[in-house]
C-alpha cells in the first residue's frame, strides 16, 4: 500500500547521533523533520566535518560550503535538534528503545548561551597556534571559531595554548567580551541522555604520509597533501585561494597529483579510499580554473571513475583542462635544494619507460583512515571493528547500516569508504533504520 | 618459477610501477625494470628471464622491496631466479673477470689452508677461543686486489683495536671462509651452502656466543641466510656500528671530534637489516653529521652488488652519489661497508667523467674513522 499522509510519532523519542559531518547532519535532519528529538554530539567545536574544509565537490564543482552551510544552520535552528559540540560519548548502557548515553561536555571556557560569536576576543588574543582547520598552513588564535561558518557560532578556548589557562596571565578575552561569555573556571561536565537509538557517523581522518620517506612530505616545502591543497585553493583558505610554492610564492607551473598514498598498499591501508581519483581530477580542474598556464599531472594506479557523471568528468578533465593522466605510482621525489623544484621519479607503466618529471608542486592524495578514537568508541558502544578499523556492519550486503548491537546504526565513511552523496544516502538510511526502534508510523 | 613467485608473493603484483619508479638502476639503464621482470614471470616467461642479462643488473638494493605496496619480495625473487638461471647454465658478467667469485669458490674446499691472519700486528690482541668472534670476511683478500686505492685491512685492524679497547680479545680464526654472500646472490646456492657449513663448524668450535662483523653483507648473511645452519645455537650477531654505538652509550669509549661527515647507508645494513641509527650515533659522537638528500630508506646504492656487474650504470651511480656527498659540504663521506668503500673509491680511481673537484671527497670506513678518533690514542 502506498504511504499517504504524514509520519506520526506517538510519544517524542530521542535519537543520539554521534558525529556532525554530512552523514550525521543528514540523519539528524531527517529524524528531526519526522518529529524525533536529536542529540547531535560532535567532538570538534563545530559541526560540519571534513566537507566544511573542501573547496568544491566533484563531479559538479559545486561549492562545498554553499551546500553544507544551510544544512548546518538548519540543524542549529531546528527545534528538535540539540547540538552538543565539543563533546564526546563516554558510555552507553541499556537496550534498543531505551539507552542511556553519558556524554562528556568538554569545557570550552565559554558560556554558549551568552557568546554571540562577534570575534572581539579573537582580535585581542595574543596566542597564535597552527590552524588545523587550514591544514596548519596559517595560524589561528587560542580563542577561536574554526571557520566563519562554524555552527554553533560560539568561541572555544584551546586549553593547551591559552596563556591565561596555562600561565595565569593575559585575560584579554574576558576583558573585551561585552557579553560576559568567557568563563575560565568552566569545568568538563557530564550529561546522561535517554535515547531510543544511536547513529554513529564519525567519518574519517587523513593518513599522515610523513613516514613515507620516498615522497618527502614534511621535508620538502612543495610537497603537500590533498587536504592542504583544498584549503589553499579555497577562497576562504590561508592563501585566499592562491596556490603558492616555495621559495617565492609563485603559483606552480606543473603540479603532480600522486594517487593512493597510503591506500591500496599492504604496508599501510589495503583498501581503496574511493575518492582520491575523483578529488585529484577536481583539484586539477580547479587549478586550471585559477591559472590557465598550470599543467596538472595525475599519477594513478587505476583511474576509478565509477559514479554517475564521473567518467565524463575524467574525460573532460583531460580534453578541456589538459590533465595528463599517467599510470604509475611514483617511487621517489627528489627536491633541488636551491630551486625547491621537485623531480618525480616514476614508471610510465603504459609506455614502459622510467622517467623523472620536474614539477613545482606535488600533491599527495593520501588515504582516508578510521577517525582517531574509533576503536575506543567501538568498545564504548559495544560494536565491532572490521580489519581496517572501520565499523563492522551486521551484514555487509543486507544490513550495512546495522551493527551487532540492536539500536546502534552506522552511516558514512566510518562504515566503509565512500563519497559525499553516498554518505548522505547512508545518513538518510540510518535515520530510517532508527525509526524502527524509536517507534512511529505513517497515518 | 612458480615456487619463487609464491614464496616472494610476486602474484600480488598489480603492476603499479612503484618498484621501477624507485629503482636507481632503471634511471640510468633503460633496459632494466623490476616491474617488467615480475610481469614476465607472471606470464610464465621463465626462459626469457633466465637468459636476459638484465637479471644480473639488479643490485638487490631493496629500494623497491621496502616500499612495494603489494609487499612483493623483489630482491628475493631476483635471487631465486638467478639460482634457477645458474642451474640452467647462465651466470653473471662478473667484474674482475670472475676472479672474486673464484676466490670465494676456492674457500669452499674443506682442506684449504689459508694464510689470512698475517695482518694481526703485535699491538692487537686476538684469541683462538672465546666469547666474541670477529668475522673478518673478505678483507684479507680485498687487500691483495684493491690496495692500490683502499686499505681494506685497516678496517680489520681498527675493529680489533676497538674491541681491545672494550676489553675484548676477539677470536679471529684462520679457518674462516667467505660468508658466501656473493655466491648466494649470483645463484650459486650449492657453494654457498658449503661455505656456510664450514663457517658454522668454525664458529661452534670457537665457543663464541657473539659474532661481530665489520661488513654488512656478512651481517645479513650470518643473521638471515645462516639461520637454518645455526639452528639450535644462541649466537648474537652484531655489526661493528652497533657495537661501537653501545660502547659510546655506556661511556666505555670516547671519540675526539673529527670533522663534518656525511653518511652512505649500505643497502645490506640499512634496507636489508634496518640499521640506520647506530652508525649515525657513532658519527654524531665524533663530529657533525650532514645528511645527503637521499638518506636512510631513500639512500642510493653504491652501484655494485655481489660483484655481479660493474658497468657504465654503476659508474654513473657512483659519480652521482659522490657529487651528492660533496655538495653537502662535509669533510668526508663515511660508510660502514667495505664494499661501498671499494666501489666509491674505484669510481674516481681512474678516469672521471666530471671535474675532479665535484667528486673530490675522501671516503672513509666508519670503524676506521672511529678508531682514528679514539681519545687517548
Amino acid at each position: 500500500m502506498p504511504h499517504a499522509g504524514r509520519w506520526q510519532v506517538n510519544e517524542m523519542k530521542s535519537v543520539l547521533v554521534i558525529g556532525g559531518g554530512i552523514a550525521g547532519i543528514q540523519s539528524s535532519l531527517d529524524l528531526a523533520n519526522r518529529g524525533y528529538h536529536i542529540y547531535l554530539v560532535e567532538r570538534e567545536p563545530s559541526i560540519g566535518g571534513h566537507m566544511a574544509l573542501l573547496d568544491k565537490t566533484f563531479p559538479t564543482n559545486d561549492c562545498s560550503m554553499c551546500i553544507l552551510a544551510p544544512k548546518m544552520n538548519e540543524c542549529n535552528a531546528h527545534p528538535n535538534i540539540d547540538i552538543l559540540s565539543y563533546s564526546e560519548v563516554m558510555d552507553l548502557s541499556g537496550n534498543a528503545g531505551d539507552f542511556t548515553a553519558r556524554v562528556q561536555r568538554k569545557a570550552r571556557y565559554i558560556n554558549e548561551e551568552k557568546c554571540t560569536g562577534c570575534g572581539d576576543c579573537t582580535a585581542r588574543c595574543p596566542s597564535k597556534v597552527p590552524n588545523e582547520y587550514n591544514g596548519n598552513l596559517d595560524k589561528r588564535k587560542s580563542i577561536f571559531l574554526p571557520y566563519p561558518q562554524a555552527v554553533p557560532r560560539v568561541m572555544t578556548i584551546d586549553r593547551e595554548h591559552c596563556i591565561y589557562l596555562t600561565k595565569g596571565k593575559c585575560g584579554n578575552c574576558k576583558k573585551v567580551c561585552n557579553a560576559g561569555a568567557v568563563d575560565y573556571e568552566q569545568k568538563d561536565t557530564f550529561v546522561d541522555l535517554n535515547v531510543a537509538a544511536v547513529i554513529v557517523a564519525t567519518g574519517f581522518d587523513m593518513f599522515d604520509p610523513t613516514h613515507m620517506q620516498e615522497y618527502g612530505y614534511g621535508k620538502y616545502a612543495n610537497v603537500i597533501t590533498a587536504m592542504e591543497y583544498e584549503r589553499m585553493i579555497c577562497a576562504s583558505g590561508p592563501t585566499g585561494g592562491h596556490l603558492e610554492t616555495a621559495p617565492d610564492k609563485e603559483h606552480p607551473g606543473k603540479i603532480a597529483f600522486i594517487q593512493c598514498v597510503g591506500s591500496r598498499d599492504l604496508q599501510h591501508n589495503p583498501y581503496c579510499c574511493s575518492v582520491c581519483c575523483m578529488h585529484a581530477i577536481k583539484e586539477s580542474i580547479l587549478a586550471r580554473e585559477h591559472y590557465e598556464d598550470i599543467k596538472p599531472y595525475i599519477f594513478y594506479t587505476d583511474l576509478r571513475a565509477v559514479g554517475k557523471g564521473f567518467e565524463e568528468y575524467a574525460v573532460r578533465g583531460e580534453k578541456e583542462y589538459g590533465i595528463k593522466y599517467i599510470r604509475g605510482r611514483p617511487g621517489q621525489i627528489i627536491e633541488d635544494a636551491s630551486t625547491k623544484k621537485l623531480t618525480v621519479w616514476y614508471d610510465d607503466t603504459v609506455n614502459r619507460k622510467v622517467k623523472g618529471l620536474e614539477v613545482d608542486m606535488a600533491v599527495l592524495c593520501t588515504s582516508l583512515i578510521p577517525a582517531k578514537g574509533s576503536d575506543k568508541l567501538a568498545a564504548i558502544l559495544d560494536i565491532e571493528l572490521d580489519e581496517y578499523g572501520l565499523y563492522k556492519s551486521r551484514d555487509e550486503l543486507t544490513a550495512p547500516l546495522d551493527t551487532r548491537r540492536p539500536g546502534v546504526f552506522i552511516a558514512g565513511y566510518c562504515q566503509s569508504p565512500k563519497d559525499i552523496p553516498e554518505s548522505v544516502a547512508q545518513g538518510s538510511g540510518a535515520a530510517a533504520r532508527a525509526t524502527e526502534v524509536a517507534g512511529g508510523a505513517y497515518i | 618459477m612458480k615456487q619463487i613467485i609464491k614464496r616472494t608473493k610476486a602474484y600480488y603484483c598489480v603492476e603499479c610501477g612503484k618498484c621501477s619508479g624507485s629503482c636507481p638502476v632503471a634511471r640510468v639503464n633503460e633496459g632494466f625494470s623490476p616491474r617488467v621482470i615480475v610481469e614476465r614471470a607472471l606470464s610464465g616467461m621463465k626462459g626469457e628471464i633466465e637468459g636476459d642479462r638484465e637479471l644480473w643488473t639488479c643490485l638487490t638494493c631493496e629500494a623497491c622491496t621496502t616500499k612495494c605496496p603489494s609487499t612483493v619480495k623483489f630482491s628475493e625473487f631476483i635471487r631465486g631466479m638467478r639460482s634457477s638461471a645458474f642451474n640452467s647454465g647462465y651466470t653473471s658478467r662478473c667484474s674482475q673477470g670472475g676472479l672474486l667469485h673464484s676466490i670465494q669458490r676456492v674457500q669452499s674446499y674443506r682442506d684449504l689452508v689459508q694464510n689470512r691472519l698475517q695482518w694481526i700486528s703485535d699491538d692487537l690482541k686476538t684469541s683462538t677461543e672465546g666469547e666474541v668472534l670477529y668475522f673478518t670476511g673478505c678483507l684479507p683478500y680485498f687487500e691483495n686486489l684493491f690496495s692500490g686505492f683502499v686499505n681494506p685491512l685497516e678496517i680489520a685492524r681498527s675493529t680489533v683495536k676497538i674491541l681491545n679497547k672494550a676489553g675484548i680479545s676477539p677470536v679471529v680464526s684462520p679457518n674462516e671462509r667467505c660468508c658466501g654472500h656473493d655466491l648466494l646472490w649470483t645463484g650459486n646456492v650449492e657453494t654457498f651452502q658449503k661455505l656456510a657449513r664450514l663457517n658454522v663448524e668454525m664458529i661452534k668450535e670457537s665457543g663464541a656466543s657473539r659474532i661481530v662483523t665489520s661488513c654488512p653483507e656478512c651481517l645479513r648473511t650470518l643473521k638471515l641466510d645462516y639461520a637454518d645452519f645455526l639452528e639450535g645455537t644462541d649466537i648474537e650477531i652484531v655489526h661493528i656500528s652497533e657495537f661501537i654505538s653501545s660502547l659510546i652509550k655506556n661511556n666505555d669509549i670516547k671519540l675526539n671530534r673529527a670533522g663534518i661527515m656525511t653518511y652512505q647507508d649500505p643497502c645490506r645494513l640499512g634496507r636489508h637489516m634496518g640499521i640506520y641509527d647506530a652508525p649515525r650515533e657513532v658519527i654524531k659522537s665524533m663530529g657533525e653529521l650532514v645528511e645527503m638528500n637521499k638518506n636512510r630508506e631513500e639512500s642510493s646504492c653504491c652501484g655494485v652488488s655481489a660483484w655481479a656487474t660493474c658497468e657504465g650504470n654503476s659508474k654513473q651511480m657512483q659519480i652521482e652519489r659522490l657529487i651528492e656527498a660533496k655538495s653537502t659540504g662535509a669533510d668526508m663521506l663515511v660508510t660502514s661497508c667495505p664494499k661501498c668503500l671499494i666501489h666509491l673509491r674505484c669510481a674516481v680511481h681512474n678516469q672521471i667523467p666530471v671535474e675532479k673537484e665535484k667528486v673530490d671527497i675522501p671516503v672513509v670506513d666508519l670503524t676506521v674513522a672511529a678508531c682514528r678518533a679514539l681519545a687517548g690514542e
